[in-house]
């Protein structure tokens, strides 16, 4: 067993078990999950915050209404208090600080009656992408053309430019208009959180329902955690072998009866849901989502994986060997993907499934040659000096399925249902290929070489996505029995003096040959013979493969004679 | 600016984990770096005895990681931190004082003129990281001796720190019966560490640390602290008890101290002094272990509870290993702390005054290859000793002082204790893991120019 599960304790221990790449550090202000711009946008005037209240303080010192048919603003509040401390404190001219307290002294009791208010007659400033100019309230500009405007007043104040010079005219019947100079208000300060001058309550006093009873209509299984709809259900007892516990459910449903796993949730589940007036009413009975699953008590860490790294001195061995794991994985793809018959041959639905199994084998097979090449470049960082000697060998066997399970033969072999069974297994996480990287990884994270770590962890997220792969050809080509979408179930090797096979072994050499010299070189000098080898095997050996297998066998690449593309064990 | 002098690696014997269990489950902790995970069983079995897999999987969770100094490191900062000799007299004579009441045997006959205070200060305000806390410390003999001394240099310091926009604190050890209304006002008024020296109660206090005129020390320390332990302003106090084989036992001094009013009070063993019947040996190791471990056990409960660790061996101790508190030297001596004797000479360490392998320089610059072969000679890898000790980045070889003083017996008490107080923050952390919660969020307190994982 090359790997054991635990869990982080102290802060030292979760710095080591964090991602190397993330230190942990202190974030100002609430988590990036919570804020402003994690929120939902996609409808006005907002689900999370009345957008409109964004502008209301978008010059320094007042606070203002934007109107109902968003064409005028009105002065609602002055900040007198704010005027003295900066005056005091030089931030603020003499006139200015005047201007304001015109404005200020002279405000009506209700500013809420349009006819009596200090109302934003006329803006000067640079409005983003209008252009800088000046515009009077209400707005009477095109809205298209090569004078265009901003529509109405509160676009015309959405658009302008943070941190830029603004003047606005303001005016109340029956006192002399005011002009005031100041600097467009910035949305958030330095730490990237909210800025001060929004008071608490401010951008969510003009909703009328939270944001969880616009979401129960919505039903597409679509949102990011901060924003559930669905997740997996809270508090599943410890070693359950119910599978309801690891189905998604509604989170706003109705039944949240404790101690039994809920219902699955459906597309159509507006009838289990909460009713909108009880998520207004209830809202704090839903639970906080983590980590995908619904938590009714303190949170617990789940256990990570540590993986026991190679004796630094053994990793070119263990990589040799990787390299020629990939190699031998692929040559079994092939053999599967040449076993499927022609999509041609076949009618309806079937033919589909075959195209696609044998499309998507292909893809890994081809992604296997980058785990070679990725493999290639890792053992060439670590090499003292030229030359080098590039890792062409095949191995004879592959890691085990199980933990502590021997190393596996991978013959050539139709892709039965067996056969597909090993890829997915081969494929799977923690053990098989994937365990023999993770300690190639720790060997390299212990020796502190982030480039080739990267390599290795690009290798890694692939094998990931094959296993997904594996599992969904698996899931095509249940409906059909195996005599229908192979060329025979019990393909045999070709004889020996079959011509084809042996066409097939001198097209190989030749990929090998050209391989071995493009590897051998720096990334650049090699690509022409790298690209040579790409040319050869997507052409001559490809079609060598299909003569193989229409002349009835399973493509079957033998270990060639030269040293450099011998065969190669497994370490001990 | 620190420099890296050399790597010392690591003896190939040095355990890479240890395995602790505690009511919260099963534990390792990975020594380099002091990391403690949680082991589901199947990681307890492969931690349970040594093996290539374990010590594999240790060396990989012991790796270093971005922001870590590595361990192998001999590396030397500029002084942060400095402590001012400022008497050379004590009005108490206590028998086991390192000091011999200041005057270090006659190597410090005279206090601390303004003079060599003012050029200590300068040069440490001149060389130290303007961006972390700087501390200047005051000791002696008895500091308050001096007092007007004390006065001149904190609010020398104080000005020049506010003036160069530098966060200069002040720490102080006192036996506190000389303190006046003035200088609780000074203590009050800045940021001040404030460890008075106090065995216990009236009987133990007066036996172990008599007024060298005979008189009640207990009762002056109980009338002169009084006023500053119920309003202590700026100043942070605690309480720091010697304790001697004669008298081994803790709850009740702890008790009786902590009546006056002290929130902390620490226990030191006496491992060196004076007095030869006085240091801890052999077989009263153990027996102190069971006094201490007896008394955090108690504050633990109350911690379970919600309430605050008074023990601050336990509190200093819980704190360090929650960060992972992992170092090759015990303390900053030679590094970033140095104690300027009242002659103006910086030795190392306050308790090796008039020691020349300890003379690093002075307030005109210290001697580069002196220091760093000080540092060199104590790293903990260069302690044979700890070669094979899974505590050795925890207790870091103890205080270089006492280090003669090192037996098995006292090593396996730092062990035993460092293993109670594994269990304990695995337990504590485990139903509170907000407990630490400041000190996460990166609050901190009053420098203190020495490391008090070790006890």
């Amino acid at each position: 067993m090359s790997t054991v599960k635990l869990l982080a304790r102290n802060v030292a221990a979760q710095r080591r078990a964090a991602d190397p790449r993330r230190p942990p550090r202190l974030v100002p202000g609430n988590s990036v999950s919570t804020r402003l711009e994690s929120g939902v946008g996609n409808c006005f005037p907002g689900l999370e915050c009345d957008l409109r209240n964004l502008e209301r303080r978008f010059f320094p010192f007042l606070e203002v209404d934007v109107l109902e048919d968003l064409d005028e603003l009105r002065v609602v509040s002055v900040d007198k208090a704010g005027i003295d401390a900066a005056e005091a404190s030089g931030a603020l001219d003499a006139a200015t600080a005047a201007a304001y307290r015109t404005l200020g002294d002279n405000m009506p009791e209700t500013p809420t009656t349009t006819n009596a208010a200090w109302m934003v007659r006329v803006i000067e400033g640079t409005f983003g992408p209008f252009g800088t100019r000046t515009l009077s309230l209400p707005l009477s500009v095109d809205s298209f053309g090569p004078e265009r405007g901003p529509t109405d007043a509160w676009t015309a104040i959405r658009t302008l430019t943070e941190d830029t010079a603004v003047t606005i005219e303001v005016r109340r019947a029956g006192v002399a208009p005011v002009t005031l100079r100041g600097r467009r208000a910035r949305y958030l300060d330095d730490n990237g959180a909210l800025a001060d001058m929004f008071l608490p309550g401010e951008l969510t006093q003009s909703l009328c329902s939270p944001w969880t009873h616009d979401f129960r209509d919505c039903a597409c299984f679509y949102w990011a955690s901060n924003h559930p709809d669905i997740a997996l259900p809270p508090d599943p007892p410890a070693n359950t072998a119910d599978i309801r516990w690891d189905l998604r459910v509604d989170w706003e449903r109705r039944d949240r009866t404790p101690g039994q796993p809920p219902a699955p949730a459906t597309a159509d589940g507006p009838e289990a849901q909460m009713a909108h007036h009880e998520i207004n009413r209830d809202w704090q009975k839903l639970n906080f989502v983590l980590e995908d699953r619904e938590h009714t008590g303190p949170y617990r860490q789940k256990p990570r994986t540590i993986t026991t790294p190679f004796p630094p001195a053994d990793l070119e061995r263990q990589l040799r060997y990787a390299a020629g794991v990939e190699i031998a994985v692929m040559q079994a793809y092939l053999a599967a993907a040449f076993s499927l018959r022609d999509p041609e041959s076949v009618t309806g639905a079937l033919a589909d499934d075959i195209a696609a199994a044998q499309y998507e084998i292909m893809r890994i097979a081809v992604s296997e040659m980058r785990h070679i090449r990725g493999v290639r470049d890792v053992l060439a960082a670590l090499a003292p000096a030229p030359p080098f000697d590039p890792p062409l060998r095949v191995a004879t066997r592959v890691p085990g399925l199980k933990a502590n399970d021997p190393p596996l033969a991978l013959p050539p072999s139709a892709l039965t249902r067996e056969r597909l069974k090993v890829f997915i297994e081969i494929e799977g996480p923690n053990l098989a290929v994937d365990g023999l990287y993770n300690r190639i990884l720790a060997t390299l994270e212990l020796m502190g070489n982030a480039r080739s770590e990267e390599a290795i962890r690009r290798i890694m997220t692939e094998g990931e996505d094959h296993q997904k792969v594996f599992k969904a050809i698996q899931e095509w080509l249940r409906p059909h029995e195996e005599v229908r979408y192979l060329r025979a179930v019990d393909l045999a090797r070709p004889p020996a003096g079959n011509l084809a096979h042996d066409d097939l072994q001198i097209r190989y050499r030749a990929v090998l040959d050209s391989l071995h010299k493009g590897y051998s070189q720096t990334t650049v000098s090699g690509a022409p013979d790298v690209n040579a080898a790409r040319n050869a095997m997507i052409g001559p050996l490809l079609a060598a493969c299909e003569t193989v297998a229409q002349a009835g066998f399973v493509v079957t690449f033998d270990f060639p004679p030269d040293p450099r593309f011998a065969a190669i064990d497994p370490p001990q | 600016m620190i420099r890296t002098l050399a790597y010392l690696p690591a003896g190939p014997a040095a355990p890479a984990f240890h395995r602790f269990r505690s009511p919260a489950g099963e534990h390792v902790l990975i020594v380099r770096h002091s990391r403690i995970f949680d082991l589901p069983p199947e990681a307890a079995a492969v931690f349970d005895s040594p093996s290539p897999q374990a010590e594999g999987l240790a060396e990989a969770l012991g790796r270093s990681t971005e922001g870590e100094a590595p361990l192998e490191a001999v590396a030397m900062p500029e002084p942060q931190s400095l402590s001012l000799n400022v008497s050379a007299s004590c009005n108490l004579s206590c028998s086991y004082c390192y000091a011999g009441r200041g005057g270090f045997g006659g190597l410090q006959p005279e206090p601390m003129s303004w003079a060599v205070a003012r050029a200590a200060i300068d040069r440490l305000l001149a060389v130290a990281d303007p961006s972390a806390p700087i501390t200047v410390g005051f000791l002696g003999g008895e500091p308050f001796v001096n007092r007007s001394l004390i006065h001149q240099a904190v609010q020398y310091a104080a000005d020049a720190a506010r003036s160069r926009g530098l966060d200069v604190r002040f720490s102080v050890t006192t036996n506190g019966t000389l303190l006046r209304a003035q200088d609780v006002d000074l203590l009050r008024s800045h940021p001040f560490a404030v460890t008075v020296s106090i065995d216990g109660g009236a009987d133990l206090q007066n036996a172990q640390r008599p007024a060298a005129s005979g008189g009640d020390s207990f009762a002056l320390l109980r009338a002169r602290t009084r006023a500053l332990l119920e309003a202590p302003g700026q100043a942070r106090l605690s309480a720091r008890a010697t304790v001697t084989r004669h008298r081994l036992d803790l709850t009740d001094r702890f008790d009786s101290i902590r009546a006056l009013g002290f929130p902390e009070v620490g226990f030191s063993p006496l491992r060196t002094g004076g007095d030869a019947e006085g240091p801890l040996r052999g077989s009263d190791w153990p027996e102190y272990l069971d006094a201490l471990t007896g008394l955090a056990r108690r504050e633990l409960r109350r911690a379970l509870d919600g309430g605050p660790i008074r023990l601050t061996n336990l509190a200093v101790a819980l704190k360090q290993l929650h960060r992972g508190a992992s170092a090759p030297y015990p303390c900053g001596a030679g590094a970033g702390y140095f104690s300027v004797s009242s002659s103006g000479t910086w030795y190392a360490c306050h308790r090796a005054i008039g020691s020349p392998t300890y003379e690093l320089g002075d307030s005109r610059g210290l001697d580069e290859a002196r220091r760093a072969r000080f540092l060199t000679d104590r790293h903990v890898h260069a302690q044979a000793a700890c070669g094979t000790c899974w505590a050795r980045y925890l207790c870091s070889g103890g205080c270089h002082q006492e280090a003669t003083a090192r037996t098995d017996s006292s090593c396996g008490f730092i062990r035993g204790w460092l293993d109670f107080c594994l269990a304990a923050y695995c337990e504590l952390a485990d139903r509170h893991p907000d407990y630490w919660e400041a000190e996460d969020r990166g609050a901190g307190s009053a420098a203190i120019h020495t490391r008090e994982v070790s006890p």
